[in-house]
């Protein structure tokens, strides 16, 4: 039976959530979560590229010689993420300076890939979409809650804004807005996502 | 027609790749302009910062102004290479026919991953380090990419250049025989080649450009 829209969200941002679940684009969530304004640039840029992926792949599915497919689904990823890449640097130059080798590793980011092969190329347009937005989501979900953790224990400041009298009660977490700091983070993040989804560990 | 025959498998491939390839295009020619203004305003913030001028406000006319105000370049050809070169032009300066102020240049060389380009700034005598700041560069993010961070090219103020030395250890970036030494300053970290692809090329290009400016300075062409 086909799969509702709201079973397709809730999959893709929260059971079966890429990052936590499946642990994929594991790179990007550690590389560029030490400030909100270049995660929510990233995620955007996931988002658009996975959910015009999934329905690019799903329309062409059946046109698709076979033994092409991989590398059929990657010149589309590749497209989009060049598209992308092109629009950040032209909208937000300086954030680009700091994310833009990441924003080029969307091409070989296993999330989208994954979908393009496992869902859209099985799939018709609309639920591909859907499912496009709903992983491209739950991606963005992991990331942004990183960051909030990140950027207020290690600038002491929420998209570049200083916290509240934070020069008088705050003493910044140098390691936070390490590569180590994003480990840490993520490692309890998936911790308590997976104690709330997984039955077994219920039991 | 077959899907996995031959000929409709090269016939999708070239129809997919000429759409694609159109549309990367298209996106590319309508944000042309934004990206050379980008690029120009970012190298005129790179010059500000590398010459420590003041600039009233942050906005890329702001950084123009500054820059065509408090700063000249010119071309420097030689048989090697055609370097950019900025001079400051402070008041004092301008009364003295003789007097210069700090010069800066382009330098450029290969890094780890991709081409470093970035500006010097030296005294008028050429003898000291002023400022050192990046145009671009392809560095690993959080390793060889560091060499962006404030902490190191700060050390860079006021680092003597050791003429008298060999060529390639006038400026040296990371250990020496003596870590006082005032022409050396502290690596990045030693987990990349990217410090010493950097003290390479600085020293190569501080060689180069000493000999092309002692030889030509009277006869920079000034940037129409």
């Amino acid at each position: 039976m086909a799969e509702t829209s709201k079973s397709i969200f809730e999959k893709g941002i929260w059971a079966e959530n890429p990052v936590y679940r499946q642990v994929l684009g594991i790179c990007s969530a550690l590389a560029v979560t030490n400030m909100l304004t270049n995660t929510l640039l990233m995620c955007a840029g996931v988002i658009f590229t996975t959910a015009m992926s999934n329905l690019t792949v799903s329309i062409l599915r059946n046109y698709i010689p076979t033994r092409i497919r991989m590398m059929v689904q990657v010149l589309i990823i590749a497209s989009f993420v060049m598209m992308v890449d092109i629009m950040i640097r032209a909208t937000a130059p300086d954030i680009h300076r700091f994310i833009g080798p990441y924003v080029g590793l969307i091409i070989t980011n296993c999330i989208i890939m994954g979908r393009a092969e496992a869902f859209a190329s099985q799939n018709r347009p609309w639920p591909s979409l859907l499912d496009g937005l709903a992983t491209g989501l739950g991606y963005s979900f992991v990331l942004i809650a990183i960051a909030l953790v990140r950027e207020p224990l290690g600038f002491g400041t929420i998209l570049g804004y200083s916290l509240p009298a934070k020069d008088l009660w705050w003493q910044s977490w140098t390691i936070m807005i390490m590569p180590p700091g994003a480990f840490f983070t993520l490692g309890l993040l998936t911790w308590w996502a997976r104690a709330k989804t997984d039955p077994s560990v219920k039991e | 027609m077959k899907k996995d025959s031959l000929p409709y498998v090269l016939g999708f491939m070239l129809a997919i790749s000429a759409f694609f390839g159109t549309g990367v295009s298209l996106v590319h020619h309508s944000t042309k302009d934004m990206l050379a203004r980008n690029e120009q305003m970012h190298r005129n913030r790179t010059i500000a910062h590398a010459f420590d001028l003041p600039v009233a406000g942050r906005d890329a006319d702001a950084f123009a102004a500054a820059v065509e105000e408090h700063v000249r370049e010119s071309r420097l050809p030689t048989d090697q290479r055609n370097w950019t070169v900025f001079e400051r032009t402070t008041e004092a300066v301008e009364t003295s026919e003789t007097d210069r102020g700090d010069i800066g240049f382009i330098f450029q060389g290969q890094g780890v991953w991709d081409l470093i380009r970035g500006v010097i700034v030296l005294s008028p005598d050429l003898e000291t380090v002023r400022n050192l700041r990046f145009l671009e560069h392809g560095e690993t993010p959080g390793l060889g990419g560091r060499i962006e961070e404030d902490w190191f090219l700060e050390q860079f103020q006021g680092v003597r250049i050791a003429w008298d030395r060999p060529r390639d250890s006038r400026l040296i970036i990371g250990t020496a025989l003596d870590p006082d030494a005032a022409n050396r300053v502290d690596a990045i970290t030693g987990a990349t080649g990217t410090s010493q692809a950097l003290m390479e090329m600085l020293n190569r290009d501080l060689h180069n450009f000493r000999q092309a400016f002692q030889d030509n300075q009277h006869t920079l062409e000034t940037e129409s």
